[in-house]
């Protein structure tokens, strides 16, 4: 009999775990809708390349949506990709290291030394 | 119980084998043969510059010198030692590692297939309207259409076949060193070549990709029309060093981790002595990994990007001598005290040593900006990487081919003419190289197809030539080593070398399975601590069972054949010699032979997706056979 409660606890613990991942899900996938929206909106609006300082100028404009896809690729990572379960060790490091020389190598190239 | 799978013999078997160990010979048959392509050229730019004012192949030598240092350099570095280095790989890692195959065989065919028709794809380019002249590193600019031959088309079209052959390697090797060792192998328990092969994998992954997309880039340039590399067109002609570099330099790295892997486990062996420093050298190999992306500009500090970014990029690359001198110590103090035995395989281990600090040394020379521009595109950098690669890949990979050689084919290479060809490739390769440090000091460039009389290069070229002669007669010494051996019984013992690692647990060669039984790793050098204990050979971690196995598949070769196909489509389409061909002239028209090429490679990847391959059992009584065979 104890081993067969031991068993419906995992099962409780498991669907208890995969509900709140559902939720993570759903909160994460209608996060992401919202940033495109407003990136969508941002690159709608951009009309004057020159205009400084609004939230729909290329100046700020441009840096900022490339920052809502970064987040929207960390929530795929992290939540659709399972990134934050356990195990995934190499693949994270994977990621990281590849991250870190890409962008060593992008930075220097375009921005730093020019091309 | 999977269904009964065919198992093919003869040629088919070659073809369709997903088998590590087959793999790993056919890797290093065609390496072998892409290593003559390349010496013979290696020879011919020698003997063009054995005398000043030479003209060796008529009117057009100047052409064809650049069709052959292009082709030297691009079929060395990418046909010759890469695959080499792959063959190594797939021969020795899973057994150094106590699995039974890589993680994924069939991958494993497809990448050795890729490869091999990428280098054939390269060089049918000699035979259709010459070879890519633009050097190994194809400058663009130089490598875009208004001035080169359309040689240079194949130079891109066979690289990135190839290099998708060896980017899905990598990967496979990283896989299987992750997640496919023994019971007990423990990360810091792995061999070092092993340790080196799981680095030099992991900067193919990152590494790959930069070339990839240069040679896109350029290809979209050359075929399509595209301005990337066209100044006139608002393209930069540095952004192509740029990503060549990115990619470049750690290739170096990835050419030169699998040799220092190779000396640590024969010093270790051949001196009787557990490997010194075995956890400096794992951090030092890492840590040369790492610095290997970071240090790209040192070969741009001509280009003029101004005195901070060469002074960061030379610091950098000065930082990468520290983990490689802890390196160099190591094996030296494995050495001190040792019970030296100087066999063929040890001897191209000691004989690396010297000739490898040397280019090292001068790689340090390079690293300071002021001195690069005077050696900048002269034969003091022809020099130092050929000590480099040569004098350190090539030593590296000679001494693992002596010292695995029983282990991949069951048969012992005669020790007296192997140690005939180390001294003849030794003496012939610093005659070849060290004098060129001088010719490059004197001012003689390179990539210049010859040189006038009285400017004082005339000794130094003569010495050069003769020794480049020398290193073409130990490699006639050894192939008539390798010919004569293999018409000999494979009657090699499991263990000839008195063996520290798990490959030299198993028969020579290995069985199919490789291990009957999974051993159980009780720490580093796993077979010598059983040997140490009494104990006849490892400790078993698992019951005898039936062996799962992977089916063989012809697929791999017909994916590879497909690109290959598709890349002449590509080459040749709107081509007017090819469209005025009488009965093929119009599938060169509209990219038809190219479509069909893709639709190949395309459907045998649906085939793979949809049809579930299951394997095959190899039953008990198959193990029980064998294993008396080899008692």
């Amino acid at each position: 009999m104890a081993s067969h409660s031991n068993e419906s606890h995992a099962v409780d613990y498991k669907k208890a775990k995969s509900k709140h991942s559902a939720k993570l899900h759903y909160l994460t996938f209608s996060l992401s809708m919202i940033l495109t929206v407003i990136s969508f909106y941002i690159v709608g609006n951009i009309i004057d390349p020159a205009r400084e300082y609004a939230i729909t100028s290329w100046t700020f404009g441009l840096p900022f949506i490339t920052l809502l896809a970064i987040v929207q690729a960390l929530f795929q990572l992290i939540f659709w990709m399972h990134m934050n379960e356990k195990g995934h060790l190499f693949p994270a490091m994977g990621i990281a290291l590849g991250g870190f020389i890409a962008f060593t190598a992008v930075i220097a190239t375009v921005y730093w030394l020019g091309w | 119980m999977a269904g009964a799978v065919k198992r093919y013999s003869g040629l088919m078997d070659w073809l369709t084998t997903v088998d590590h160990k087959k793999i790993g010979i056919l890797y290093l048959i065609s390496a072998g043969i892409f290593f003559l392509f390349g010496g013979v050229e290696a020879l011919l730019i020698r003997l063009q510059l054995f005398f000043p004012e030479q003209n060796l192949f008529g009117e057009n030598t100047a052409e064809i010198f650049n069709q052959l240092i292009t082709m030297h350099g691009t079929t060395m570095i990418f046909f010759a030692a890469m695959p080499l280095i792959f063959a190594l790989m797939n021969a020795i890692v899973p057994l150094q590692i106590g699995a039974r195959d890589v993680a994924f065989p069939y991958v494993n065919a497809l990448s050795f297939w890729l490869f091999l028709f990428g280098g054939v794809l390269l060089n049918t380019s000699y035979l259709l309207g010459g070879a890519p002249d633009a050097g190994w590193t194809a400058y663009a600019a130089l490598s875009t259409k208004a001035y080169s031959g359309s040689g240079v088309d194949f130079y891109v079209l066979g690289l990135q076949i190839a290099g998708l052959g060896t980017l899905i390697g990598g990967i496979n090797f990283l896989v299987t060193i992750i997640n496919m060792r023994a019971p007990g192998m423990t990360f810091m328990r792995m061999p070092l070549f092993t340790w080196a092969s799981f680095v030099t994998s992991a900067l193919v992954l990152f590494a790959f990709p930069a070339i990839t997309v240069a040679l896109v880039l350029l290809m979209f340039d050359r075929l399509f029309n595209a301005q990337f590399f066209e100044v006139a067109g608002g393209g930069n002609v540095v952004l192509w060093e740029h990503i060549f570099w990115i990619f470049g330099h750690p290739e170096v790295y990835i050419l030169i981790l699998p040799a220092f892997g190779i000396i640590s486990e024969v010093l270790s062996t051949f001196s009787h002595k557990r490997l010194f420093g075995y956890g400096t050298m794992v951090f030092a190999t890492a840590l040369i990994g790492f610095l290997g992306f970071m240090v790209w500009v040192h070969h741009m500090f001509t280009v003029g990007l101004g005195p901070i970014a060469n002074a960061i990029f030379a610091i950098a690359t000065m930082l990468i001598a520290v983990p490689t001198g802890i390196k160099i110590f190591n094996w030296l103090l494995t050495m001190w005290g040792g019970h030296i035995r100087f066999t063929a395989a040890s001897l191209y281990a000691i004989g690396f040593i010297p000739t490898f600090v040397i280019g090292g040394m001068t790689g340090i020379m390079l690293t300071l900006p002021p001195a690069d521009f005077q050696f900048q595109d002269s034969y003091f950098v022809v020099a130092h990487f050929h000590y480099t690669i040569v004098g350190g890949l090539i030593f590296g990979m000679f001494s693992g081919m002596y010292y695995w050689w029983p282990k991949m084919f069951g048969r012992m290479l005669n020790e007296t003419m192997g140690k005939i060809s180390f001294w003849f490739f030794f003496v012939g390769f610093h005659m070849t190289f060290f004098i060129q440090h001088w010719l490059g000091l004197d001012g003689m460039p390179r990539r210049v197809y010859t040189y006038l009389a009285g400017q004082g290069f005339e000794k130094g070229n003569f010495i050069s030539t003769i020794g480049a002669m020398l290193m073409g007669v130990s490699i006639i010494v050894m192939m008539i080593n390798i010919i004569v051996t293999q018409m000999k019984k494979a009657d090699a013992p499991a263990d000839p070398w008195d063996g520290r690692t798990l490959e030299w647990a198993i028969s020579s060669p290995a069985p199919e399975y490789n291990f009957a039984q999974l051993p159980r790793v009780r720490g580093l050098d796993a077979l010598w601590i059983e040997k140490m204990a009494g104990n006849k050979g490892m400790i078993p971690a698992e019951p005898l069972a039936e062996i799962h196995m992977p089916s063989p598949s012809i697929m791999p070769f017909v994916k590879a054949l497909g690109l290959f196909i598709a890349g002449y489509g590509f080459m040749f389409n709107g081509n007017t010699k090819a469209t005025s061909l009488p009965v093929v002239g119009f599938v060169f028209e509209h990219y038809i032979l190219a479509a069909a090429g893709v639709a190949v490679f395309l459907f045998g990847m649906f085939l793979r997706s949809v049809y579930d391959d299951q394997g095959f059992h190899i039953p008990i009584e198959e193990i029980h056979v064998d294993q008396e065979e080899n008692a």
